[in-house]
């Protein structure tokens, strides 16, 4: 993949290759040089113009270096800086000769015009020729002290360039501090801007060996700094802007009010018509009441609208980004953008990357209310032009049936797609009927009778065919020819060239024989003996370890390969929540588009501030580097197939991810003291009671003691330790609001002086916390109050959730608990209760 | 902080190249881009983002130009992209469009003008009035040559004094012999009907569109008659937040020339002005088509230049079209356009004719969407109003322009 050097592209055929002429422009310019007859600027120009253009057309042309500095000596301000722009390219390569153009440069930095001495302050220090450094001190000094703004902007931004080619001569001439002084002090906007972002710069460099540097970066997010760019930010250009609000970004309010100050000062930055900066004002937002759950989710609000309307006002390349950024909230909390999702509906003309995300979004805020027409919605786009979307909006079809507990049309839409005959929808579509099925046993009547009409021929995709056999296997009573089905397809083991299809084929004949055996039994012999031939190892393998068992004994072949399963509560999430969190955490970033955190494609080099070598910018694109992203996502992809797809002993891997609820968890009917039994708990990890009444059996009747005397007006130290730092996203919340199962409900009085305290929500909220229990939306007047609740386990992450409606005028409340595991609700809601009726006491 | 900025031309050709930073940039990357670009089928389908081996990629496509920046370290990608976009917007401005020729005719002026927005990899300033100020677009540069003196310098002698002014965005102190202010309400409406014939989206994007050739220091007022109907404000960094956050008044002192003032979007209108019938049968390999459009809510003005494009789906093999008005065109790549222009009085437009299937399929299985466009001169379909443009200090010989217009924007019919 490496292009060659010159590659076909440039210099082109047409193109000269470059060596006459250069050495044509070398004597015409050597001519000119020292005339000064009428007019020669003109043509001088035109020379300059012809060098411009071969390089940028990319031929060298630095061997005419010193012709162009000898004709430099000019007033014309486009030839200086046509002029400007050649040393500035090739100064670098040729050190020597570049210490001609300092003496001409150095007397354009006094020139009386501004421009020009602005003009050639920059490309002084452009040269960027380590031994010629001493020659920028001077007039980077005087530039910073100039009377006018524009030559000052330069200068400032000079230092910078100065310290990346020699810190030390730019730390000597105390250049830092006078960029500080300005900084604080500069009438000009965009000189101060210019400080700030090399001193920055500047000082976290420093700052690894420097301690003076290292408080000086600290400095710089010290309140006074901080309000100083934040009150007159509106003076700063929009770029300008960006810079600042990235700078408060990583401030440290020292409380609420400072929070709110900060919020007030740049609320009307959300509605600037520059979308960089509204998503640098939505970091600050985001990042500053991360820790204030209710303000955090009325921030959400707030920025819903300004980055709806961005979406739709830029141009696709600006929308994808906002869109990026939006998926990301979007899918942290659901359910503000529910009443939105007409904002996600495609538009035909957009590109498909815009399609992608926005098919993506509706996914995320389909919900009860709106279910039924985003699946409408979707169905359009499966009969679309654009095949890679079609595809996509079938997926989401299934992803919100997945979601959803009432799938009944949605199902009934999926088999629709089944009939369009196309060979593409029907892969797709079967690939979701499968994991429906393994959702919702309910409906395999309705989808096997529209499966089996199905010729296996039209299917080439070994997704589908692969899910199409695996329904095969499992529904082998109901699918009157599926054994010859199954057999069709043993025959042509040889044409099946994914490993994924004949695996499937294996298990699919077994568990068909445990059903038919009479029918499959020839079919099955084929299948093993071609199995245990194939160079495939995992086939190979899985092949032998079927024949063995069969051979030890058919019953407990039947046992290991076709037990009854229970249906799969939540799949695998592709991505942990740590990671999107640690993605949130980098929002208005590159991470976002990529949807991974940076350390995942940063190289270290890369990461740190400006780290890069020369080297880097330099080496040839070799096939191995550029495996760079794309191998990490279809590793992503193997993984999920993996969660989602193979088999039944998959299930077991995705469940025991995942708090499932259907295995399982060792009895604990002999243990005899608490602790001992809160550890086994422990152990057994995630496993829930909801089949093992001995073990929720045994909690009950411990817990129940309490509960007989409970509210205890003297309860002992809680059983249940909860975090009382813990932390759940809104989004989580939701998600987990909605599949969990209730597992308690609880009517309780609150007393008198509860009562009396509850004038507004906030109150029971703080009581609460002390408890650590935090509450994560609330809201209602007197005399109902509703409030959501979440606490987690000490040692473990495992996740309370409470709803808690207090009715003030009856003085009751009622509470309902969803667990992660609901062996502890009782503990939890004991813990709860006990809580609810310290409130208001002194 | 963005390393280096290349334009690239619709053949792949790197037409000039910004270096940034003290980093190099090899050119080498524009080949792998552009070979990225081509496994794609098409560069503007390629993401806007995207990482080479090296370095991350910022892209832009406008009229066959690709600009393409190149970062090693994290920034903000839309701050990148946004940059990308003013670059575009401003060449384009200056070189009256832009394409290849007109790139490599003013490479110079690209350069200067990159190296004004834009130093060691930090936007500097993108405002179009205060570039102008410092480097003269090529047309007056013609100008002047012709007309004052022999020196053709395109650069004005006077420092944009802008930078220094507390308000950026306008050059100190221009004057202007007669005084000029106009108002346009340009809009857009963006809608979806959907395969019922249901209107499941109308919108309307629209922007406030300024020019204004006011001498001294203006400070302008302007206030609509129905401000509650807009939503998803943006504002020109003019516009003062206070006054419209109490009583929904603009209250600015504006740019010097054109500007877009603001923009926002009115949603859940009930009405498109043209509806568009389309009914497709296919049977035995041969599919019918045939669609009537015509006027819904007649708004009073000329609907103009109504126009209905679709796609042709990839199973089509040939296509007879045709219409009671109008052209109808289909081009090589199944594009096909049915140009209307205006709606006549004695009769309803209406196209019809039948499209051949490939050999073996009996129905149509995708169907096309068709994007409407129309134009209609004088008025805005939001509804809109302004009420009155106010001026604090009245200049001599002031003139205040006032216009509107609505096109289609995104406006889809499925079948």
């Amino acid at each position: 993949m490496a292009p060659p050097a010159a590659s076909q592209r440039y210099p082109s055929p047409s193109q000269p290759s470059g060596k006459s002429e250069v050495s044509d422009l070398k004597t015409q310019l050597r001519q000119l040089a020292g005339s000064r007859a009428p007019g020669v600027d003109d043509s001088k120009r035109d020379l300059y113009k012809k060098v411009i253009s071969y390089m940028t057309i990319g031929i060298d042309v630095s061997s005419v270096f010193g012709e162009m500095v000898m004709c430099s000596a000019t007033s014309d301000i486009v030839l200086k800086k046509m002029c400007y722009l050649y040393v500035g390219n090739y100064a670098k390569g040729n050190p020597d000769l570049s210490l001609l153009t300092i003496n001409f440069l150095q007397r354009d930095c006094k020139d009386e015009d501004p421009m020009i001495r602005g003009l050639a302050l920059r490309s002084l220090c452009s040269l960027r020729v380590p031994n010629l450094v001493e020659y920028l001190v001077g007039p980077l000094g005087s530039g910073l002290k100039d009377n006018n703004s524009y030559v000052r902007t330069i200068a400032v931004t000079g230092v910078l360039k100065l310290y990346h080619i020699s810190p030390s001569t730019c730390i000597d001439a105390d250049f830092p501090a006078t960029l500080k002084s300005l900084m604080l002090h500069d009438s000009d906007a965009q000189v101060v801007a210019n400080c700030l972002s090399a001193l920055q710069e500047i000082w976290s460099l420093e700052a690894s060996h420097s301690e003076e540097a290292c408080r000086e970066k600290e400095s710089l997010l010290s309140k006074p700094v901080i309000y100083y760019f934040l009150n007159r930010i509106k003076e700063f250009n929009e770029w300008a802007q960006c810079l600042i609000l990235e700078l408060a970004v990583k401030y440290v309010p020292s409380d609420s009010n400072d929070i709110f100050d900060i919020m007030n000062l740049l609320e009307d930055r959300l509605q600037h018509a520059n979308g960089a900066v509204v998503l640098a004002t939505v970091k600050v937002f985001l990042q500053l009441t991360l820790s204030m759950t209710d303000v955090h989710q009325q921030v959400y609000e707030r920025i819903k609208s300004s980055l709806l309307t961005l979406v739709s006002s830029g141009s696709p390349e600006q929308s994808y980004a906002i869109l990026s950024h939006l998926h990301l909230l979007v899918v942290r909390a659901p359910f503000i953008f529910a009443a939105d999702y007409k904002h996600f509906y495609c538009q035909y003309n957009e590109p498909s990357y815009v399609k992608k995300l926005k098919l993506e979004m509706l996914t995320a805020v389909a919900n009860e209310s709106n279910t039924y027409e985003i699946v409408t919605e979707l169905c359009e786009y499966a009969a679309n032009v654009d095949i890679a979307i079609a595809r996509e909006s079938i997926r989401a079809v299934g992803k919100i049936a997945l979601q959803q507990y009432d799938v009944n049309a949605i199902v009934d839409r999926l088999l629709q797609f089944l009939e369009m005959e196309k060979d593409y929808v029907t892969a797709e579509t079967l690939v979701l009927v499968k994991d429906l099925l393994r959702k919702y046993p309910q409906w395999s009547h309705d989808c096997i009778s529209v499966v089996g009409g199905i010729s296996s021929k039209n299917i080439q995709e070994p997704k589908a065919k692969a899910a199409l056999i695996w329904m095969l296997g499992e529904y082998a009573q109901d699918m009157s020819d599926a054994p010859y089905v199954l057999e069709n397809l043993i025959e042509n083991w040889e044409e099946e060239h994914s490993a994924e299809v004949r695996l499937h084929l294996l298990t699919a004949a077994m568990k068909c024989f445990f059903k038919r055996a009479p029918e499959t039994q020839k079919a099955l012999g084929i299948a093993l003996a071609a199995g245990i031939a194939d160079f495939h190892q995992d086939v190979h393998d899985r092949a032998l370890f079927y024949y063995r068992v069969l051979q030890y004994d058919v019953h407990v072949a039947e046992r290991v390969v076709s037990p009854p399963k229970q249906a799969v509560s939540v799949f695998a999430d592709t991505q942990s929540s740590e990671i999107k969190d640690r993605i949130f955490d980098e929002f208005n970033s590159l991470s976002v588009i990529y949807q991974k955190p940076s350390y995942m494609f940063t190289d270290k080099e890369h990461r740190g501030p400006f780290e890069f070598s020369d080297e880097l910018g330099n080496i040839s694109i070799t096939p191995e580097a550029s495996s760079d992203i794309v191998p990490a996502q279809q590793y992503e992809a193997n993984d999920k197939d993996l969660l989602l797809g193979v088999d039944e002993k998959d299930d077991n891997k995705g469940l025991s991810n995942n708090n499932g609820s259907a295995y399982t968890a060792p009895s604990l009917e002999s243990s005899s003291s608490i602790s001992s039994q809160m550890q086994e708990l422990a152990i057994s990890g995630p496993a829930t009671s909801a089949t093992t009444p001995q073990s929720s059996f045994g909690f009950d009747d411990l817990f129940g003691l309490g509960l007989s005397t409970a509210p205890a007006p003297t309860p002992s130290p809680p059983l249940l330790k909860l975090n009382p730092r813990a932390a759940l996203d809104p989004g989580a919340f939701q998600q987990k609001w909605r599949q969990l199962p209730i597992s308690l409900t609880q009517e309780c009085s609150v007393n008198p002086q509860g009562i009396a305290a509850l004038t507004v929500p906030q109150s029971l909220i703080r009581h609460m916390q002390s408890h650590s229990i935090h509450c994560i939306a609330s809201g209602g007047q007197s005399p109902n109050f509703k409030f959501f609740f979440f606490a987690q386990k000490e040692s473990e992450p495992s996740n309370y959730l409470a709803e808690c409606i207090i009715n003030t005028s009856s003085a009751k409340a009622q509470i309902k608990v969803k667990a992660d595991e609901q062996s502890t609700s009782q503990a939890f809601t004991t813990v709860f209760e006990t809580a609810l009726s310290k409130f208001g006491l002194p | 902080m963005l390393q280096c900025i290349f334009l690239i031309s619709d053949s792949g050709e790197v037409m000039l190249e910004k270096q940034l930073t003290g980093h190099r940039v090899d050119r080498s990357i524009c080949a792998w881009f552009w070979d990225q670009s081509i496994s794609q089928g098409d560069s503007f389908k390629l993401l806007p983002v995207i990482a080479s081996p090296t370095h991350y990629l910022f892209q832009i496509v406008r009229d066959g130009i690709t600009l393409l920046a190149c970062s090693q370290v994290e920034m903000p990608p839309l701050m990148a992209i946004e940059f990308l976009c003013r670059v575009a917007d401003v060449l384009s401005d200056y070189l009256g469009g832009l394409n290849e020729d007109l790139v490599k005719d003013n490479f110079i002026i690209v350069y200067e003008l990159l190296d004004e927005m834009i130093d060691n990899g930090f936007p500097l300033t993108t405002e179009p009035s205060i570039l102008r100020e410092m480097i003269a677009p090529p047309n007056l540069v013609s100008k002047m040559l012709s007309v004052v003196t022999g020196n053709a310098s395109n650069v004005s002698d006077t420092l944009p004094s802008g930078a220094g002014s507390c308000v950026p965005w306008r050059p100190t102190d221009p004057k202007y012999s007669s005084n000029e202010v106009y108002v346009d309400l340009v809009e857009e409406m963006d809608a979806i009907v959907n395969r019922d014939g249901e209107l499941v989206k109308c919108e309307i994007y629209g922007e406030v569109q300024m020019n204004s050739q006011l001498s001294g220091f203006p400070d302008l007022t302007l206030s609509f008659a129905n401000p509650a109907i807009l939503e998803d404000i943006r504002f020109h960094p003019c516009v003062r937040f206070r006054p419209w956050e109490s009583h929904q008044v603009l209250s600015f002192v504006p740019p010097d020339g054109e500007f877009k003032l603001m923009s926002y979007r009115v949603k859940k209108l009930k009405n498109t002005p043209v509806y568009v019938k389309p009914q497709i049968t296919s049977d035995s390999g041969t599919c019918r088509i045939s669609m009537l459009v015509g006027i819904r809510n007649d708004p009073g003005k000329t609907i103009e230049c109504i126009t209905l494009s679709f796609q042709l789906p990839h199973c089509v093999s040939s296509a007879d079209l045709s219409s009671n008005h109008g052209t109808v065109t289909i081009l090589s790549n199944k594009t096909c356009t049915w140009t209307i222009g205006r709606i006549p009085k004695d009769k309803t437009p209406c196209l019809s004719g039948t499209l051949t299937l490939e050999t073996g399929l009996e129905r149509l299985h995708v169907f096309p969407t068709f994007k409407l466009g129309f134009k209609i001169m004088g008025i805005a379909l939001s509804g809109l109003r302004i009420e009155k443009l106010d001026l604090q200090t009245i200049p001599p010989r002031l003139y205040k322009g006032f216009r509107a217009q609505t096109r289609a924007g995104e406006f889809d019919v499925r079948l």
